[in-house]
Parts: C-alpha cells; structure tokens; sequence
C-alpha cells in the first residue's frame, strides 16, 4: 500500500485534511451547477408533476387495480427505506466495534441514510388515496378526539420511521460538529455565519471531546436495535396480513438483511461518485471497498439463504394457495423479474469471493448497482406476485405499474441525488477527526511503525 | 475574562505532559483542545465520568412510559373495537412502548451533551483555530502577572512550538 | 359517574374477549348455494341500493370493478363433464376481522350490532384493509366516479357517495339496519323484529337463497336455517380463524356418491 501523499509529496498531514475536505464544501464547479440542476428539474418533472395529476385524478392514475391494490409506490417506500439501513446501521456497528476503516466513509453513508428516509417519507404522501389528510395517523389531541389505531402495523410504521428519522439527524449532526468547527475557522461570508450556528461553539476542549465520545457511543448503542426494528415493523405491514405469500415469519430478518444488503451496495455507489467529483483518492481506497465488499458477500449468502428457506417452507407448507403463490412467483407473470432478481443478488455477487474483484472498483460499481436492481425487483415481487395470488382463485388478477409510476420513481431518484448534491456542500462529506485519529500524531514519521494507516487487505 | 496563557504543541503527548505539570502547579482550570481527542487526558485532568448515562436511562424509561400510556390511554379513551381484540392488546403496544423508550433516549442523550458539555457557547471563550486543524492546545486562565509567568514558564519548558495571551493584558 | 368510574367500567367490559357476546345484535346472512342461480340480481340490487359508482369500460377491463357482492364462478371438471360452481361473495363482516386491526386511522371497526363499519370520511386511502382482507372483498375508489345523467337521479338518498381514495365494502345495508332500529325505538324500544330489515340482495334474489337475521335470536328465520341445515353448513376459509358471520349452505350434488 503506498503512503499517502499531497500534492507536493509529502506524507499526509492533519492541515492536509482540513484543506481537501473543506476545500469540497467552498469549491463548486459548473459540474456541480449542472448536477444539481439536473438533478432538481428531474425531480419537479419525474416526481412532482405526475404526483400532481395522481392527486387531482385519484390514485387511478397509477397501474393499481382489484386486487392488486398496492403496487410500486409501497415498493419504492421499502426500497428507499431499506437503503437507508446500512449507512447509520453500519456506522453504529463499525463504531461500537472500533473499525479503522469506517472512518472516512461513515458520514456520507449516514446522510444516504437520512435522505432515503427523506424519500420514503414522502412516498407515504404519494402512496394514500387522501394525502391531505395523512396528518390523521399521527397522534394528537383534536377536536374529534380521535386518536390512531395504535394496534396497527402501518402506525407502528410512522413511530418508527419517526424515531429512525430523528435519530439518524441527530446521529449524523452530533458526529459532524466538530467538522463545523473546523469549517468554520476555515470560511467566511453566510458559510462562516451557518457554521458558527452549527458548530454551538465547538472548542474540542477535552471535556467536550469526552461528552461528544459517550453521548456518540450511547447513541449508537440506542440506535442499532432501533434500525434493526424499524425495518422488522416495516416487514410486519406485509407479515401481519392473511396473503399467503406474505403471512411468514422469515419476514422480519428477510427484510432487515435485504435492507443491509442494498444499503451496503448503495454505500459502495455512493462511495465512488464521492470518490471521483470530490478527489478522494486519498481518503477512500481500495480498502474501503475491499471490507465493504466482504460485507456485501456476507449479506448475500445470507439473503440467498433466506429466499431458499422462504421457497422451502412454502412448499413444505403443502397447501394449495402457498404452492400456488409460489409457482406464479417463480414460473408466472413475472418470473423474468424473479430469475432477474436471483441473478443479480445471488449469483453475481459471489464474484465478490475474489479478492482483485473487490479492490477494483468500477466492476464492484457495477456490481452494487446490480445489487440495487436487484432489490428494488426484490421488494416489486414481494408486492405485486403476493396480492395476484390470494385464497380465493376467482380474485387473481394482474398488475402493470403505469408510467405514471415509472416516472415517479425516476423522479424519487433524482430528488435524492439533489438532496445529496445539498449535503454535500454543507456537511464535510468525510469526517475530519475521525480520519485524522487514522492518521498517527502529526510529526512523526509517516506512517508510524505499528500503526497502520488503513487496514492491510489480508 | 483574565488572561490565558496559550501553549500550541505540535505532538499530543508534549500537551499532556504540560497540561499535568500545570495542574501539579495548582493552575486546576487548566484545558486542552486538540483536533482530536487525546488519549490518556481524562486521567491527567480529573474530568469526572459523564452524567449522560443518567439523562439516556432516564430518558428510555420515561420514553416506554409515555409509549404505553400513549397507546393504550388513546385506546381506552376512545372506544373502538377492532378485530376482536381486548381494548389494550399488549403485543402491539409493546412496540410503540419500545420505539418511544428509545426515540426519547436518544433525545435526552442529546440535551444531556448539551447540558453536561455546556453547549452552545453563549459568551465568548477562549480559543484558537489551529486547535481545529493540528495544533493540540494547552489554555490556562490566569487571574495576575505572577501566575502568568509561572504558567508561561512550565508551557515554555514543555516545549510549546508557540506562546500566546488570549484576553485583557494584565 | 365520574371520568375515572366510565373508563373503569368500559375497561371491565371490554377487556375480556367474547365482549362481542354482550352486543344488541348479531347480524348473520346465510347463503343456499344449492338455491342460488347465479343470475346476479343481488349484485345489481347493491349497485343500485348502495349508490355503487359505475366504473366504465376502460377502468373495469383494469380490474377495478366495485361489486360489494360479486358471484364467484368456479369451473370443475374437463369437457364434457364441467360443472361450474358459482358462490356469492361478500363482505363476511368477520368477528376477528383481520382489516380492523391495521387500519392505522381507525376507519373500520367493529359496532355494536356485530358488523365490520367502514367510515369513509375518516378513511386515508392506505389500502391495507383490503390486502389484509383474504376474501377480497374491499374495493376502491380509484378515482371519483360519476354517473351520466340521468343515472344521477336513481342514487339513494340515504347512502353517501365516495369520493376517491376511499375504501368501500359491503355494509349489510347499514341504512336499512338503522332505520328498522329507529323504527324500533320509536315503537317504544323493542328489539328489530325478524324480516323487518332485510338487505338489498337478500331482498331482492329470486330464488331467496340468501337469509338475513339475528343469530342472537334462537327464533331468527337465519337462526333456524343454520340449525336445521348443519350437514350443509360451512363458512369460507374458516381455517383462517376470521369468525365469518356468513354461513354458506353447501350445494346438494346429485352426482356426487
């Protein structure tokens, strides 16, 4: 592994650190310019605009139907919520384990998190039939004095979407202050204003840096069994009903390692576009991908696992309506999808086994957005083979999602790209102490004997 | 504010030796800022343990009391029989009981940071930017000269790279 | 009584389960599929009674037909021996109804008289009742249906019209149930009287293969009719442990041994 240079050639130092990385927040290209507003115009026409007519005409503009009721807007809702499990997840983990290698990438993969919770979120608006009053499901005292039904899954669903939301911003703005800090010694003009009020005057005094350590480690003690449930309560929608297909108990870890399976894969996605507009070259490397591809590996045997126990118990069950579900899956409407699916979530990440695989990094690109194709058809099959196929047979039926759906879908992706194209100019995208703390005490020599910059591959 | 005396170390281990000096030297309000935390600085500078374990168990607990009362108060409250279940269906109220125990730890986690590392900074405090990028800072107030060049003399000797004065010049 | 003392005894009663024992009525509907013709009339008396939308061709061929009632036909059997088996198929207004529970605004529930009320104002349009219902048979309102005129004029004053996003399901023609209560009342507080209230469909079938009644009353026409038909009597999915309070008389099969 070479040693990390400057640009001028010497090992890498502390000030080095503060200059890369707040040099992305104060430096905007016109590549930026074009990104985002690219991205923010997909999102008004892709997202907004069909959302509109679909609440103008009712939900009759999308491809739903009898009994097919639900479709690819709860889909995209598990997707982006699924998404949004492996960054703040993984951070928590990785930190309560003492990983070296999670530092430079953990706060972008923590504000993957918090901006596909963002998108899930508003799914929930586009996915009702009378949004204008989605503010019935949460509780508060009114004059009707009605309150939700606390007995059901879908409101399970907004305690804990709300409790992950707040805790994911909380999670990733306590990590981020004393990169406020930093960032604002280092700007001027309204930056240097938005990074006083950020930073509530960060000093790193030793006492501060000893509260920010234990409050940091009992919030990620706090929030690793609150993601694990967020993403079990989602799969309890589906679990909790009589849909043959859909009535398992497998449910909950099918969901939580599918949701740490595309998450990581996201990670890896996001990891690269990071590393080559911002020059990150020398903050995340070949290491990085190599351990996140390891994980990968590991959560696909795992998922791989869970589909074959889902099959088998299916057809173990011996009832007419499972064995039904399961053959439409496989061999009906949309086995392509299906066969697509164990494609790319099965079988190709078992490339991951080889070492020069996971080091090189536009394959693992490829890859993780394979992965990502991969689970969204995942979390499609789930919705639309499970409700064409229920007990009674004279109920089957169909559903095509329409382009109004389609679009939306485009749009949802756009609107997460715009809201991280916005994080990144105002969040150090990587975090300057965390890494630093890698980095061996300025003034000696570089890297020290002992301690290693970044983990060796083994 | 009195005068401090400001010591910038390059290495984190000069600042520590500094900082025990001076707290030998009876100079006990004496801090160190540094771009990261230094190891072994607890021991040198007496900081008790956090009291924000209290605030985060505090806080759970009284997060599972208001889930369930939310819960299952609503439910008796309004009457509304569904499924055939009993009034307060305890599986499904233990989960709002644990997502709240948990969403108000995490809140009470926050304000106990805030409040035990006396954040946000209302008034103006001792500072220098190079803290933030790689110098390890060693500040000790000072209330008269003579404590000053007792102070300036233990920083000089530990090898501080740079000596400064922060605030009104006695 | 004060607040305390009302929550108390409310707590008290519904606590225990079987509460639903102690209800005012138990409205049961008993269906004789050896009776039944198929010739639909049930359903076109709900779509007329219940102001049900008419969907138009275009939605319809998309599987978005509303029918509270809808005949089920089942094919049996290869040509040329094919038998075809047709069941009536509505809301079962279940005593364990697995839609009630995940309603997350509370827009279905079960009422004192023992049927499953769908409120459509408070309804939010989630869906998951009708994932969750196993016989399928909520509908939605995918967009604000009208009627071309002069169809507007036969709609029934006493039912509302939905507007879209908004779940509807069969009802027992809760209007009907309501008005033969007031009725009731009025006449100083007896109960409903069997045959005083009748739904459209079971009003209307021809060969009066569906009874509806009480079950809570030993002497109901619906009560006897399960008593004396136990050999033929079943419910649908039973196995799924839904208590359906619609009781299917199984069709006498002259073939079979």
């Amino acid at each position: 592994m070479q040693a990390k240079v400057n640009p001028v050639g010497e090992p890498l130092q502390y000030a080095d650190v503060n200059r890369d990385v707040i040099r992305s927040l104060t430096q905007t290209g016109r590549r930026y310019y074009i990104a985002l507003a690219t991205a923010f115009g997909l999102t008004i026409v892709c997202f907004f605009f069909p959302w509109f007519y679909q609440l103008y005409y009712g939900l009759g503009a999308a491809g739903m139907n009898h009994p097919g009721v639900w479709g690819t807007y709860l889909a995209n809702f598990i997707f982006w919520i699924g998404l949004s499990h492996s960054g703040t997840l993984l951070s928590c983990v990785l930190h309560l384990t003492n990983s070296t290698w999670r530092k430079a990438m953990y706060r972008s993969a923590e504000a993957m998190t918090l901006f596909s919770l963002m998108v899930a979120a508003t799914f929930v608006m586009v996915h009702v039939g009378r949004p204008w009053f989605i503010h019935w499901a949460l509780p508060y005292s009114n004059q009707m004095e009605l309150w939700p039904n606390f007995r059901s899954p879908l409101l399970f669903d907004v305690m804990a979407i709300a409790t992950y939301l707040t805790g994911s911003s909380i999670f990733i703005y306590m990590g981020s202050i004393p990169d406020f800090a930093a960032a604002r010694d280092r700007t001027a003009g309204w930056r240097h204003h938005m990074y006083v009020l950020l930073s509530m005057g960060w000093r790193g005094t030793d006492k501060e840096w000893h509260r920010l350590g234990w409050a940091y480690t009992f919030l990620a003690v706090l929030i690793i069994p609150l993601a694990v449930s967020v993403h079990s309560i989602v799969s309890w929608d589906f679990a909790m009903s009589l849909v043959p297909a859909l009535h398992q108990t497998i449910f909950a870890p099918y969901f939580v390692v599918g949701a740490i399976y595309s998450g990581t894969a996201g990670i890896v996605t996001v990891m690269f576009v990071l590393r080559k507009s911002m020059n990150f070259e020398q903050y995340i490397t070949e290491v990085h991908f190599d351990n996140l591809g390891k994980l990968l590996l590991a959560l696909s045997l795992m998922w791989t696992y869970i589909n074959i126990v889902e099959l088998f118990t299916g057809w173990y069950s011996g009832t007419s309506a499972e064995h039904e579900a399961l053959k439409f899956k496989l061999f009906g409407y949309y086995a392509l999808l299906y066969w697509e699916m164990i494609l790319f979530c099965a079988v190709a990440p078992l490339l991951l086994i080889s070492t020069r695989f996971r080091t090189s990094l536009v394959p693992m690109l490829i890859l993780s957005i394979a992965i990502n194709i991969g689970m969204y058809t995942e979390r499609f099959l789930i919705v639309a083979t499970s409700l064409s196929r229920q007990y009674l047979p004279d109920a089957w039926g169909l559903y095509v999602p329409s382009l109004v759906e389609i679009s939306i879908l485009v749009g949802s992706l756009a609107m997460f790209v715009t809201l991280f194209l916005l994080f990144v100019k105002i969040f150090p995208s990587v975090s300057m102490y965390e890494v630093k703390e890698t980095m061996g005490a300025p003034g000696r020599e570089f890297p020290e004997k002992g301690t290693e910059l970044w983990p060796k591959t083994q | 504010m009195a005068e401090n005396a400001v010591g910038l170390f390059a290495r984190p281990e000069l600042a520590l030796s500094a900082a025990e000096e001076l707290v030998d030297a009876g100079f006990t309000a004496t801090e160190l800022m540094s771009p990261v935390p230094v190891e072994g600085v607890e021991e040198v500078l007496g900081r008790n343990k956090s009291a924000i374990k209290r605030f985060t168990f505090f806080g759970c607990i009284f997060g599972a009391c208001f889930g369930f009362s939310l819960a299952a108060g609503t439910a008796v409250l309004y009457l509304h029989p569904t499924g055939g279940r009993p009034i307060i269906t305890v599986p499904p109220f233990l989960i709002i009981t644990y997502e709240m125990g948990i969403l108000f730890g995490i809140l009470a986690t926050v304000i106990g940071f805030f409040i035990s590392a006396r954040l946000p900074a209302m008034s103006d405090r001792v500072y220098v930017p190079e803290a933030s990028v790689d110098k390890f800072v060693v500040t000790v107030p000072c209330s008269n000269r003579e404590e000053f060049d007792r102070a300036e003399g233990i920083l000089r000797n530990a090898d501080a790279e740079e000596i400064r004065a922060i605030g009104e010049v006695l | 009584m004060s607040l305390v003392e009302q929550w108390r005894k409310s707590w008290e009663k519904y606590s225990k389960p079987g509460y639903y024992d102690e209800f005012d009525y138990a409205w049961t509907m008993s269906i004789d599929l050896d009776k039944c013709t198929g010739c639909e009339a049930c359903v076109t008396a709900c779509q007329a009674e219940n102001n049900l939308p008419i969907v138009g061709e275009e939605d319809f061929s998309r599987g978005r037909e509303i029918k509270w009632i809808r005949i089920e036909r089942y094919w049996v059997g290869e040509y040329p021996n094919i038998k075809l088996g047709f069941i009536p198929m509505l809301c079962q207004h279940c005593d364990a109804a697995p839609c009630e529970t995940v309603c997350p605004v509370s827009a279905t529930y079960h009422n004192q008289d023992g049927l499953n009320t769908q409120i459509y104002n408070r309804c939010i349009g989630t869906r998951a009742c009708a994932v969750y219902c196993p016989y399928e048979v909520r509908y939605f309102n995918f967009t604000t249906y009208h009627w071309d005129a002069p169809l507007e004029q036969q709609l029934n004053p006493d039912v509302t019209v939905r507007e879209k996003g908004v779940m509807e399901k069969c009802t027992f023609c809760i209007q009907r149930i309501r008005q033969a209560k007031d009725r009731a009342k009025d006449d100083g507080r007896r109960r409903v009287r069997d045959g005083e209230v009748q739904p459209a469909c079971v009003q209307t079938c021809p060969s009066q293969a569906l009874v509806f009644g009480d079950r809570k009353d030993p002497d109901s026409q619906v009560s006897q009719m399960i008593a004396m038909e136990k050999s033929r009597a079943y419910r649908v999915l039973e196995a799924l442990n839904t208590s359906p309070s619609v009781v299917y008389l199984k069709k006498v099969d002259d073939d079979a041994s």
